[in-house]
């Protein structure tokens, strides 16, 4: 072999060694200026970093505060209304625990047949007389109670529209012309078609009838749904004809003729 | 006269190869102990990166909290003037 070969063979065997050596180097082990540069620049980040969470430590602290500041603000604001209206936090809870009950008695009676309505018609008088309480309290011009009541009041109404809607009515007429009492009343077909039922409509009509044998021409009076006598009808029946029997034992003793034996029959 | 040439290519060889083999070995590294500081500042610099991620994290929450804190007490002003407003008119 020639020289010239053998050094050239030397020469490239020279370079591919010496590139694969460094690039192997360059992988395995940095130089001391890489070194170098490296630690520059990761020193600086890191006081970079340093400096943003410094700043970002000082806003947390600050937000912290802002939030104690405001939790604050609103305990007077809501402390201040509460002067207003003049109740304290056990107050507002028992006003708002009356409220629930209410409105789970007025939704309860939503649900009813009309049928059902009727029969539970004092029930609804009695949810009325419960939120005219309520409202007598300053508690309820709490914007969480006013609406809420409001909206009672408007589920109450429309009970009573579908009680008054069921209810029929009959105005009483002339004794001479139509022979109207509560006793022939109650007999017409339309009616009960049974002139026993006469206390239905007198009880029915308690603000307007105080004596059962007086009725007037012109008087609206409210029909109740048939059905039997109440015990509280009953009791008024009983009440009355007791009156009626001593009143007239009373006059056969005065000597005068006693009163008719059915009522409003005068 | 022959030899001359000969040995002073196989001379000249030696050479270019030694300083391609050798001279790579000399190039300065650096210790361990400078590459210790290295990793410990680049393990700083991760630490202080997710400090300031969950940092950030925390001050969108408060700013969050705030915020809605900022509409109760909006929402309490307002309730104050109404209630203000119906006592006036209550009996």
């Amino acid at each position: 072999m020639k020289l010239s070969k053998i050094f050239i063979i030397v020469v490239a065997a020279s370079v591919f060694f010496a590139l694969g050596a460094g690039v192997t180097f360059a992988q395995e082990k940095m130089t001391k200026d890489e070194w170098q540069q490296q630690m520059t620049e990761y020193t600086a980040k890191r006081n970079d970093l340093k400096a943003q969470l410094q700043q970002l430590t000082k806003e947390i602290d600050d937000l912290k505060a802002q939030s104690t500041q405001k939790d604050a603000d609103l305990k007077k604001c809501e402390d201040e209304i509460l002067a207003l209206v003049g109740a304290t936090q056990a107050d507002v809870d028992a006003f708002a625990a009356r409220v629930d009950a209410l409105e789970a008695k007025v939704n309860e009676l939503s649900r009813l047949s009309n049928e059902e309505l009727l029969a539970r018609k004092a029930e609804i008088e009695s949810a009325q007389s419960e939120l005219n309480e309520l409202r007598k309290s300053k508690i309820s011009l709490l914007p969480r109670f006013y609406d809420r009541l409001q909206a009672i009041q408007q589920k109450i109404d429309g009970l009573r529209n579908t009680l008054a809607s069921m209810e029929k009515f009959y105005t009483v007429g002339t004794w001479a012309k139509n022979r109207d009492c509560l006793w022939n009343i109650s007999k017409k077909k339309d009616i009960y078609d049974n002139p026993f039922m006469w206390p239905k409509i007198w009880q029915g009509n308690r603000e307007l009838i105080k004596d059962p044998d007086l009725i007037y021409p012109g008087w609206r009076l409210r029909i109740p749904q048939p059905g039997p006598l109440s015990a509280d009808e009953k009791k008024a029946e009983a009440r009355y004809w007791r009156l009626k029997h001593a009143r007239a034992e009373k006059m056969e003793k005065a000597g005068e003729k006693p009163a008719a034996e059915k009522p409003a029959m005068k | 006269m022959q030899k001359t040439p000969r040995f002073s290519l196989v001379g000249a060889a030696l050479l270019i190869f030694m300083s391609f083999v050798v001279l790579p070995g000399c190039t300065r590294h650096p210790s361990e102990e400078e590459m210790a500081q290295l990793n410990a500042l680049k393990s700083e610099v991760t630490s202080l990166q997710n400090e300031i991620s969950s940092k950030q994290q925390e001050k969108a929450a408060l700013q969050r909290e705030i915020a809605v804190k900022d509409g109760k007490l909006q929402q309490c002003a307002k309730d104050k003037e109404i209630v203000q407003q119906r006592l006036k008119d209550w009996k």
